[in-house]
């Protein structure tokens, strides 16, 4: 059974027909070829698929496409401007908080979702926001020093 | 990959439409609200349901209404996010706001549903012990129109409720609660501050008249087939002074009477012992929270 989807990706509508069991992760990496956007568990326990949907947090792998009809999706290829990197994208980078970088667009997302909310979170506020997303290179220590040093930057 | 396998997909407009495909596919048709039980349960090839009934185009399954002298509504879809962060929760029924927040991943709480969470009756559910304490009750439709059931008696079983085929959780309705009453929902998982299925929680709630326990309910979770009321440890509570030894006596009661099973989680052995120490804790928290003047 196929349904027609329009969703906003990254700012840009999205008209595109897909079998009702695509999941918008599917519809991320093999329709639209983001492949910013990871796969790992594929049951919302790891966390690495995460992108916001309509500015929020969420595990892609557990929502049909077909459920994001009608709303904005923000994957990490939309968070760099005129060629100019996000500024949690740009603290990651400047405190080595990427290793092999499997999970690195979800704890960017989910950053930049809390940093909008909070601008001057604490860490436990921090380590709370980041709770759901594995990182199995275990830098979490950098994680949070990048999101801390993006979140002063920008005050 | 975990692929999710062909079904039928319907998006009903209205709670009438949706009872109708219900009926109609007689119990082969599965309600899609927040999604992250479904379809991780498709995903696993532990259900295979032939149609999809998706419920989030249904317009006032999703909000919270409410005040001090009338309670709260809650809606089915009502994300658990949302409930975790609702000023109006927060001032009336604040347990259930501390039940949200440790309820899963935050991620997750942008997607789950507290509709979902009852209606899956999972005995480790996070909302039902503090809806039960509160003596929700839930609106539910049908095909011979709109009831209300006690949440109390609606768990038949695990993944079982006491609605019919046809039936849909449409609200949860919270009723105000009493002066000097406080409530408590302490949950004991693998991962610190919530993010993991409950090997075992308690909520309790505690209303003291003059100093003395007038009312008490407490209520757990991951230990029985369903959630489940302690009624003896509440009985060794109710009526005469709040004291130290008395709370500790019916956190006994409450491990007593809990049915857990050993898993790959854990043993039931250490559940009773979890639960015993959560109850005693979540008296105490409940027993402070009642003496500040503050509303569950």
């Amino acid at each position: 059974m196929k349904i027609t989807v329009d969703i906003i990706v990254n700012g840009e509508l999205c008209r595109e027909e897909v079998e009702v069991q695509t999941t918008l992760l599917e519809f991320l990496r093999g329709t639209l070829h983001l492949t910013g956007t990871k796969e790992g568990c594929g049951l919302g326990d790891c966390g690495t698929c995460i992108v916001l949907l309509d500015g929020k947090p969420v595990n892609s792998c557990l929502v049909l496409a077909a459920d994001a009809h009608g709303r904005e999706v923000t994957t990490i290829e939309g968070l760099a401007e005129d060629g100019r990197l996000h500024p949690v994208q740009q603290s990651f980078i400047d405190n080595g908080a990427v290793q092999c970088g499997f999970c690195t667009p979800a704890m960017i997302l989910t950053a930049k979702a809390l940093l909008e909310n909070k601008p001057d979170p604490g860490e436990g506020e921090i380590k709370q926001a980041l709770g759901g997303i594995l990182c199995r290179c275990g830098s979490y220590r950098k994680i949070l020093k990048s999101v801390q040093a993006a979140a002063k930057e920008a005050r | 990959m975990n692929r999710l396998k062909a079904f039928a997909y319907f998006e009903p407009a209205a709670l009438k439409e949706a009872v109708e495909i219900l009926t109609r596919n007689n119990g082969g048709a599965f309600l899609l609200a927040g999604g992250t039980d479904l379809l991780v349960r498709m995903k696993r090839g532990v259900i295979r349901p032939a149609v999809l009934v998706n419920l989030k185009r249904i317009r006032d399954l999703n909000g919270i209404q409410g005040d001090q002298e009338s309670g709260t509504r809650i809606g089915a879809l009502t994300p658990i996010a949302d409930i975790e962060n609702a000023a109006v929760v927060h001032q009336n029924h604040p347990v259930l706001a501390q039940a949200a927040g440790v309820l899963g991943a935050p991620p997750l709480r942008n997607l789950a549903t507290l509709g979902g969470n009852i209606g899956r009756a999972s005995p480790a559910s996070d909302m039902a012990p503090s809806l039960m304490v509160l003596q929700a009750r839930v609106a539910v439709a049908g095909t011979s129109g709109q009831r209300e059931v006690e949440i109390d008696g609606i768990f038949k079983g695990p993944g079982s409720t006491i609605l019919a085929a046809g039936e849909i959780m449409t609200a949860f309705i919270i009723p105000a609660m009493t002066p000097h009453t406080g409530a408590a929902y302490l949950k004991m998982g693998r991962r610190s501050g919530g993010g993991d299925c409950a090997l075992a929680g308690v909520a309790a709630l505690l209303t003291l008249e003059s100093g003395e326990v007038g009312k008490v309910r407490i209520a757990l979770s991951s230990v029985g087939p369903t959630t489940l009321r302690a009624r003896k440890a509440e009985a060794v509570l109710l009526s005469g002074a709040l004291t130290d030894e008395r709370m500790q006596q019916a956190a006994r009661a409450a491990a007593d009477e809990a049915t857990p099973i050993t898993d790959m989680r854990c043993s039931a052995s250490y559940r009773k012992e979890i639960i015993k120490v959560l109850t005693y804790r979540a008296l105490q928290e409940a027993a402070r929270k009642a003496r500040g003047g503050m509303t569950t």
